[in-house]
C-alpha cells in the first residue's frame, strides 16, 4: 500500500503540468508567492493532500505514514510545502483532534481539497519562543468574545480564509493557564494584514486584530486550555520529516554539483559529502521512527524534539558546502536570469536561517530534550 | 537447535545490562595501569566474565540472530562498556558462515552454546585498517604464518580468525588459539583491556584457507553497523553518567544541571545519539533484507565513532577533575572510546571510504 501510494503521488507530481508549475514558481517576480496551487487541488481531489484524515473530511482514512509521504514527495518535486503544512499538518490537524463536529464539517473538507487556506497566528512581537507571554486578548462579550492584539511572522495570511489564533482569555499568575485557541476569519472587518519586509521569498505578515467579535462556536478545544492543546498538537506535527526532506533536496543538488565538477573523485570533497549524507540518513531514520510511533499511537515528545533539532541543524552545513562549490554562482538570484539552477540555491540561502527557528527553535528543542529527556535544568 | 524466546533479545538482555550491574560490568577485565604484558586478572574477575558470557549464551546472544536484534544487544553492551569478545565473535561467525566450510560447524555450535569465543585478527600493525588486512603466508604443508597486533581477547578465544592478503586476494585461515606455533603477548593499552600481539609460525589450520575477497566487505559492513550500535550505546551511557553528575554537583548555589550551556550540550549529544541509533537500526534492517550495506556501515561507524569520543570527553569535562579519577565511570568511557572508535576503521579512513562509495550509491533507497 505504502509503496503504491508513494508511486501514485510521485507519478502525479512528475506530470508536465506540475513540472512547469515548479519552473514558474522559481521565476515568480518579487512579491508573488505560492498560495493555493492547482497541484494542491489535484492532490486534494484524490484525497492525497490529507490522506490520513477520514474519508468524510476529504482524506483516505489512512495514517501518519501516508501524510509523511505526501510531505516528502512535495518537497522532492520542488513544490513549496508551506501551504500544505499550515492547512493540513497544523490547522487541519488541530481541528481534527480538538474541533467540534461542526468545525470539522465546515472546514476540513475544503482544506483537504486544497480549496481553502488556513494560517497560524501564534507569534507576537513580544512573544515567540516564550509563547505563554502572548498579549492578544479575548474578552467575554455576552455569548461571544472580543479579540484585540497583534500577530506577527505568520505566513500566507494575505491569502488565507481563516486562521488558528491564540489569545489570552483569563489573566493568571501561571502564564500557561488562560490561553484559548480561536478560529479567526481573516477577511472579517477589524482584521488588518500588513507585510513585514524580510529576506525570504515568502513574506511575513503583521496581523492586527482590532476588536473582532467571535462566537463560542469559534473556540477550538476548551476555553483557557489552549496551552495544553498547543503543546500536544505541535508535538504531533514535529517528526522532522519536512526538514529532512528539504535538507535531502539541498544535499542531492550539492552532490550533483560536485559530480558535475568531477569532485566526487576528490577524496576530501567526497568524504565531506559522504559525512553530510551520513547525518541525513540518520535524520531520515530518526524522522521515520517518529512517523511510525505516531502511526502506532505512541508519539514521544523527547525524541520528536530530537528529530526536529537534528534534521533542521543539517541544513546549514549543507548550504555551506553547496555554496563553496558554486562560488559566486550561489549569490546570483533567479531574477538575475543567468543562473543554471533557476536561482533556487540563492533563494535557499535566504531561507537558511528559518529552519532552526520555525516550528520551535533549536534552543527550544534542546530545552525539551534537556528537561524531559535528561532531567536537567 | 533454535530456541524460541517469549520476548526479544534486547528485553531479555536488559536484565543483565542494568543500572545495578553497570559499575561492575564497566570494570570487568580491567587491569592495573601499566601492568604490561604480564598483567594478571583477578580470579573473581575471570569467573564473573565467564558467568556473563554464559548468561549471554543462555539469553540467545550467539544463536541464529537477525542483525536488528544484534544491534539492540550491541547497544546495551556499549552502554555497559562491556569489554568482551562479543562483537568480534559475531563478526567471526559471519565470516565462518560465509565460507560454507563444514569444518567450521563445531566451532559455530560451540559459540552458539557459549562454550567458546572467537577473535578476528586482521591488522599486522596497530595503525593498519581492517580494510587492508596484513599478509598471510601459506606453506606447502598447509600451515600458515602471520603476525597480528591488537587482537582482542585472544586468550579467551578458542580460535583465531586470521584475515590476510596474499597475491591481492583476501584470505581467511582459522587457527586454534592455543595451537602449536601460536604465541600471544598482551599489549598495554589506554583501555587497559585485552589486546594482544599474535604471532603464528607454521600454525595448523582448521579446514581450508578460504578466499573471502568477495564476502569480506559485506561481513565487515555488518560488523561496523553492530559496532556503531555499541559506540552509540557507550555515548548514551556517558551522557547518562554526565547528567547524573550535573544533577548532583552544586556550584554557585545551584546544581550544575541548571546551567543551560551544559544542559544543551548534552541534549544535543543525546539527539545525535538517537539519530545514530535510528540509522543503525535502519542499516540492520537493510542488512537483514540482503541489501548492500557497505556505505551504510562506513557512514554509521563514522558518525558513531566521533559521537562516542565526543560524549566521553564531555562526560569527563563536566565532572571537573573528579572525572579524571578512578572513582567514577567518566574516565572509563573516555579511555575505552580511544580504542573502540578506531576498532573497525578510523574517522578519516571511513570518511574516504564512504566518499568513494557515495559516488555509486545514492540516496534514497526507498
Ligand atoms: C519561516 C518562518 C515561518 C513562521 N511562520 C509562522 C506562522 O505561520 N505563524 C506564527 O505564529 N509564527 C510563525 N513563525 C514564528 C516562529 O514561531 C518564531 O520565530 C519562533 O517561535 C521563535 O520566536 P521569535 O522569532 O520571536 O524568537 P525569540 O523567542 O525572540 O528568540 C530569539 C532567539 O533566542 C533563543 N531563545 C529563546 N528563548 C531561549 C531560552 N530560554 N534559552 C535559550 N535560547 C532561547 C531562540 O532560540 C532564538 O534563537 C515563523 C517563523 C519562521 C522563521
Amino acid at each position: 500500500m505504502t509503496t503504491g501510494f508513494r508511486d501514485d503521488v510521485r507519478t502525479l507530481l512528475e506530470e508536465d503540468s506540475v513540472r512547469s508549475t515548479v519552473a514558474d514558481i522559481a521565476a515568480y517576480p518579487p512579491g508573488t508567492e505560492v498560495a493555493l496551487l492547482d497541484v494542491y487541488r489535484r492532490l486534494g481531489e484524490r484525497g492525497w493532500l490529507a490522506p490520513g484524515w477520514p474519508v468524510e473530511y476529504g482524506g483516505l482514512g489512512l495514517g501518519a505514514v501516508e501524510n509523511a509521504i505526501v510531505t516528502e514527495e512535495l518537497t522532492r518535486a520542488g513544490i513549496p510545502d508551506d501551504v500544505h503544512v499550515l492547512c493540513v499538518d497544523l490547522v487541519g490537524m488541530f481541528l481534527l483532534h480538538a474541533g467540534t463536529a461542526e468545525q470539522k464539517a465546515r472546514h476540513l473538507p475544503a482544506l483537504a481539497r486544497g480549496e481553502r487556506l488556513a494560517t497560524v497566528l501564534f507569534s507576537e512581537p513580544e512573544a515567540g519562543s516564550d509563547l505563554a507571554a502572548l498579549r492578544t486578548t479575548a474578552r467575554r462579550d455576552g455569548t461571544g468574545w472580543r479579540l484585540r492584539g497583534s500577530k506577527i511572522y505568520n505566513l500566507k495570511s494575505q491569502y488565507g480564509d481563516f486562521a488558528l489564533c491564540a489569545a489570552r482569555t483569563t489573566d493568571s499568575p501561571v502564564a500557561m493557564h488562560g490561553i484559548t485557541l480561536f478560529l479567526l476569519p481573516l477577511r472579517a472587518p477589524g482584521v488588518h494584514i500588513e507585510p513585514v519586509p524580510g529576506m525570504a521569498n515568502d513574506r511575513f505578515n503583521l496581523v492586527v486584530i482590532d476588536d473582532v467579535r467571535l462566537d463560542d462556536a469559534d473556540v477550538v478545544g476548551e476555553p483557557d486550555n489552549g496551552w495544553q492543546l498547543l503543546n500536544d498538537m505541535l508535538q504531533l506535527e514535529r517528526t522532522g520529516i519536512d526538514f529532512h526532506a528539504k535538507a535531502r533536496r539541498l544535499l542531492d543538488q550539492t552532490i550533483d554539483r560536485a559530480a558535475g565538477q568531477g569532485l566526487l573523485d576528490d577524496p576530501e570533497w567526497a568524504g565531506r559529502l559522504a559525512e553530510l549524507d551520513a547525518t541525513l540518513r540518520a535524520g531520515h531514520a530518526l524522522a521515520w521512527e517518529q512517523v511510525h510511533a505516531l502511526a502506532g499511537g505512541r508519539p514521544d515528545p523527547v525524541t520528536s524534539a530530537m528529530a526536529k533539532w537534528y534534521t533542521s541543524e543539517q541544513i546549514r552545513p549543507i548550504l555551506t558546502a553547496g555554496t563553496e562549490l558554486a562560488g559566486l554562482g550561489a549569490a546570483l538570484s533567479a531574477w538575475d536570469g543567468t543562473t543554471g539552477d533557476d536561482g533556487t540555491w540563492e533563494a535557499a540561502l535566504r531561507m537558511g536561517p528559518s529552519h532552526r527557528l520555525a516550528s520551535g527553535t533549536s534552543e527550544v528543542m534542546l530545552f525539551l530534550i534537556a528537561t524531559n529527556g535528561l532531567g536537567l535544568l | 537447535m533454535t530456541t524460541t524466546f517469549p520476548v526479544d533479545l534486547r528485553e531479555r538482555c536488559a536484565e543483565l545490562f542494568c543500572a545495578d550491574l553497570a559499575p561492575m560490568l564497566r570494570r570487568l577485565g580491567a587491569r592495573d595501569k601499566g601492568a604490561g604484558a604480564g598483567a594478571v586478572l583477578h580470579p573473581d574477575d575471570a569467573a564473573t566474565r565467564e558467568g556473563v558470557w554464559a548468561a549471554l549464551a543462555d539469553l540467545g546472544a550467539f544463536g541464529d540472530q537477525r542483525q536488528r536484534d544484534l544491534v539492540d544487544l550491541a547497544e546495551l553492551a556499549g552502554w555497559a562498556l562491556y569489554q568482551s569478545p562479543l562483537t568480534d565473535s559475531w563478526f567471526a561467525a559471519e565470516l565462518l558462515t560465509a565460507t560454507g566450510d563444514p569444518a567450521y560447524a563445531p566451532i559455530l555450535r560451540d559459540l552458539a552454546g557459549g562454550a567458546t569465543a572467537l577473535a578476528v585478527a586482521m591488522r599486522e600493525r596497530p595503525g593498519d585498517e581492517p580494510t587492508e588486512p596484513g599478509p598471510l603466508h601459506r606453506h606447502e604443508d598447509g600451515t600458515v604464518d602471520a603476525t597480528r597486533s591488537v587482537v582482542a581477547f585472544a586468550p579467551d578465544a578458542g580460535h583465531l580468525l586470521l584475515v590476510g592478503t596474499d597475491g591481492g586476494r583476501t584470505l581467511l585461515a582459522v587457527v586454534p588459539a592455543t595451537g602449536p606455533g601460536v604465541t600471544l603477548r598482551r599489549h598495554d593499552d589506554i583501555a587497559r583491556g585485552d589486546l594482544y600481539t599474535v604471532t603464528v609460525t607454521h600454525g595448523e589450520i582448521v579446514g581450508a584457507v578460504h578466499d573471502i575477497t568477495d564476502q569480506y566487505p559485506a561481513a565487515l559492513a555488518g560488523a561496523r553497523i553492530r559496532h556503531a550500535a555499541y559506540l552509540a550505546g557507550s555515548a548514551r551511557g556517558a551522557i547518562e553518567v554526565a547528567a547524573q553528575r550535573l544533577r548532583e554537583r552544586t556550584a554557585f548555589g545551584q546544581p550544575l544541571a541548571r546551567m543551560q550551556a551544559l544542559a544543551y550540550r548534552f541534549a544535543a549529544l543525546a539527539a545525535r545519539t538517537a539519530a545514530v541509533l535510528s540509522s543503525v537500526r535502519a542499516g540492520a534492517l537493510a542488512a537483514d533484507e540482503g541489501a548492500d550495506v557497505r556505505l551504510t556501515g562506513a557512514q554509521v561507524l563514522l558518525l558513531a565513532g566521533v559521537l562516542a569520543q565526543e560524549a566521553a570527553a564531555e562526560c569527563v569535562h563536566v565532572h571537573g577533575a573528579h572525572g579524571m579519577t578512578e572513582a567514577g565511570d567518566a574516565q572509563l568511557f573516555y579511555r575505552r572510546a580511544v580504542v573502540d572508535a578506531a576498532w573497525l576503521g578510523r574517522t578519516p579512513s571511513l570518511r574516504r571510504e564512504a566518499g568513494r562509495l557515495l559516488a555509486h550509491t545514492r540516496f534514497p533507497p526507498r
